[in-house]
């Protein structure tokens, strides 16, 4: 039987991935700090509508409260150093393969700090995993233009 | 002119700390993010899904004021179109945020989950091509395959 905590995933993946494409379509329009701001007001209003319908549990211990608040503010300045690498000269496809290795570096934190094991297979797909996001990440070249 | 003279006069690329200032801004992303997804973990096993998007959104409203201060150009005839999907981008985002937090509270490991998620481009790119109809290059037709293969390594349990 599937966990339940793969489907979760799995939606996770889904949602981010459908975010590429409206992304993109925000960027034609407005600046990628504009879109970033609008982004950052539906959050806002995401949060507004969970508080008035699901139960909220405000008591938790202050390390937990710094870390999911902190975990939204390397959310948002990465995606804002994200956007800035991207103007400052790096390629679109080179910024977005290189930052694809990000889950590396969770994955060593939670195996040195947070001791979690792997199984063989999880370590190559672990693997496998940051390869296929390099490589989807990378822009099919352009066709040669012929010569007039 | 020959390709090496119109080389030379390229003007060079912003450099940080001594290096190329989009190289150093990547390596500063993949920091931020990498951390995000140790500290999701840590935050989702003392913290409902729920509340902790509420908690990773007060975490954003120091950068919209620093995003806000540092926009440029208003935007042109595509602003109310473009502001549209940004505030779509951000509900799909944060959807996708309580699921991502769901997964590591329900048990999920964050070194699979995160990886696992991390493969996002490949609907991304999937969805391109259906609805944009962007031409899949062969890199990525073998990223697909290989993101499919670490999914099914990545839910052995």
């Amino acid at each position: 039987m599937i966990p339940a905590w793969i489907l979760f995933a799995v939606i996770a993946l889904v949602f981010w991935g459908i975010t590429g494409i409206t992304q993109k379509l925000a960027t034609n329009g407005i600046s990628s700090q504009l879109s970033f701001i609008w982004f950052a007001y539906s959050m806002i209003a995401i949060s507004a509508v969970l508080m008035v319908i699901a139960p909220m549990h405000w008591h938790v211990r202050p390390l937990i409260f710094w870390l999911a608040v902190g975990g939204g503010t390397l959310n948002g300045l990465g995606a804002l150093t994200c956007f800035v690498a991207m103007e400052s000269g790096g390629k679109a496809a080179i910024v977005t393969a290189l930052i694809s290795l990000y889950p590396l570096l969770t994955v060593a934190f939670a195996v040195t700090v947070l001791h979690e094991h792997l199984t063989a297979g999880q370590g190559v797909g672990i693997v496998l995993a940051i390869v296929a996001a390099i490589l989807l990440s990378m822009e099919p070249a352009a066709p040669p233009k012929l010569k007039s | 002119m020959t390709a090496t003279a119109i080389e030379s006069e390229r003007p060079p690329l912003p450099t940080l700390a001594g290096i190329p200032r989009w190289l150093a801004y990547s390596l500063f992303t993949i920091v931020c993010w990498g951390a995000w997804g140790a500290v999701s973990k840590v935050a989702s096993d003392g913290v409902d899904a729920n509340t902790n998007q509420v908690f990773f959104t007060v975490g954003l409203l120091p950068l919209i004021i620093f995003a806000w201060r540092s926009q440029r150009a208003p935007g042109g005839p595509k602003r109310r179109s473009g502001i549209a999907w940004a505030f779509l981008t951000g509900i799909l985002g944060g959807t996708g945020n309580m699921a991502f937090f769901h997964a590591l509270g329900m048990g999920g490991k964050a070194s699979v989950v995160v990886p696992a998620t991390a493969l996002y481009p490949l609907v991304t790119v999937v969805l391109a091509v259906a609805f944009l109809h962007e031409r899949l290059g062969t890199v990525q037709k073998i990223g697909l395959v290989v993101a499919l293969v670490a999914i099914y390594l990545l839910s052995m349990v």
